[in-house]
């Protein structure tokens, strides 16, 4: 299958994972313990867009705030609006990321990693393995929890519990 | 240098295949032959591409093989672009009608000729246009194939993986929500076609 049928046809699975992510992250005290990366928080910030979904005309609405958990964004999932970007705060110990997820791609929008202790005149190499190494933990968060939401939606738990779970979430947000 | 300093945007790429035998020999020349080298002063060239210095984007020299940070390659991409302002173009381009009207005595001009003077005014003016510069950087975890970059215009993205490829020649495929399920499955032994029965939720309340 060409790259765009696959990506076209497999577009839900981010998305998805955005709403899961959300309702996961307001549900357990933003707390994920993710065995070798530690334990993490993670919250969805003040921004969600999301996105009519169909033949119809694409429609995307933005919601903003911090109002009792974005019932307005929870609300759209009702009409079938899909999540297709969030604003997304990470803590790991006294460290903290922000960035923006973008659920057609995994990419990272405006990323924020904690502050660089090295010093580019100093030690410029010294810089660069920080930086990077700070960029690339945000990333392997979000990939062990993608992985644990794609694990969980093929096992049995996910239609016994989990998605029982997730829609009485969502229905409590209207 | 947005990747050290600042936010960042970032896609991920896998690279295709294994590196070469030879890349630690082989990539400082293929480097060099793709490094950034400047547009010309006073030509009409409108675009130039290629590999600076990821700590420094003056520097395309990469003398001391400085983008080599085991186990990484790390670069800016350095696009150059002179582009000439539309205003300027069609304030000119009316000045040098006007002026070939009254030199030929006519009225009127052609389509095919007013495309001519439309087509000098703009080469004369990109001569005197300033190029405008950016930089994405983008770091190769050679051992896991990974490349992130340090955009998510798809545009872009799609010119920076051809340029990679003329570089390296390496595929880069984009990373995308299925192609890392399907690894993560595949890491852990599991059948990946089980992803192909999964179905997009849906919350609509008459559904429920």
């Amino acid at each position: 299958m060409v790259l765009l049928e696959r990506l076209r046809q497999s577009e839900f699975l981010g998305r998805d994972f955005l709403v899961w992510l959300w309702f996961k992250s307001e549900t357990n005290g933003g707390e994920f313990d993710l065995g070798e990366l530690g334990r993490i928080e993670l919250r969805f910030g003040r921004k969600i867009k999301l996105q009519a979904e169909g033949d119809r005309a694409t429609e995307t609405i933005t919601c903003a705030g911090h109002a009792p958990h974005m019932k307005e964004a929870r609300f759209a999932l009702t009409v079938d609006k899909k999540v297709t970007e969030a604003e997304i705060t990470l803590t790991i110990g006294k460290d903290l990321w922000s960035f923006v997820l973008d659920a057609k791609w995994m990419n990272f929008k405006s990323l924020k990693t904690p502050k660089v202790v090295q010093d580019k005149n100093d030690d410029p190499d010294g810089l660069f393995y920080e930086k990077i190494f700070l960029v690339e933990k945000a990333i392997s968060v979000v990939d062990a929890l993608y992985f644990s939401y794609v694990k969980l939606r093929l096992s049995p738990q996910w239609g016994n519990e989990e998605r029982p779970q997730l829609i009485r979430w969502i229905r409590e947000g209207r | 240098m947005s990747i050290i300093l600042g936010s960042i945007n970032l896609t991920r790429f896998s690279v295709e295949g294994p590196l070469p035998d030879h890349y630690m020999e082989e990539f400082p020349g293929r480097i060099a032959r793709h490094a950034f080298r400047k547009l010309r002063e006073d030509s009409t060239e409108e675009r130039a591409v290629g590999w600076v210095n990821i700590m420094e984007m003056l520097d395309s020299e990469f003398g001391g093989k400085e983008f080599f940070k085991d186990p990484y390659i790390a670069m800016s991409w350095r696009v150059d672009e002179r582009k000439v302002p539309g205003k300027a173009l069609k304030l000119h381009l009316r000045e040098a009608e006007l002026e070939i009207k009254r030199a030929e005595n006519v009225q009127y001009l052609s389509k095919a000729r007013l495309q001519e003077i439309k087509e000098r005014v703009r080469l004369q003016l990109l001569r005197r246009t300033i190029p405008n510069s950016s930089v994405y950087d983008m770091v190769w975890h050679l051992p896991l194939g990974v490349v992130i970059f340090g955009s998510v215009s798809s545009r872009l993205c799609d010119e920076f993986a051809e340029f990679f490829f003329k570089t390296f020649d390496l595929r880069l495929h984009s990373i995308f929500p299925y192609s890392l399920a399907h690894k993560c499955l595949e890491d852990d032994g599991v059948g990946t076609d089980l992803l192909d029965d999964l179905y997009p939720l849906s919350f609509q309340t008459e559904k429920w």
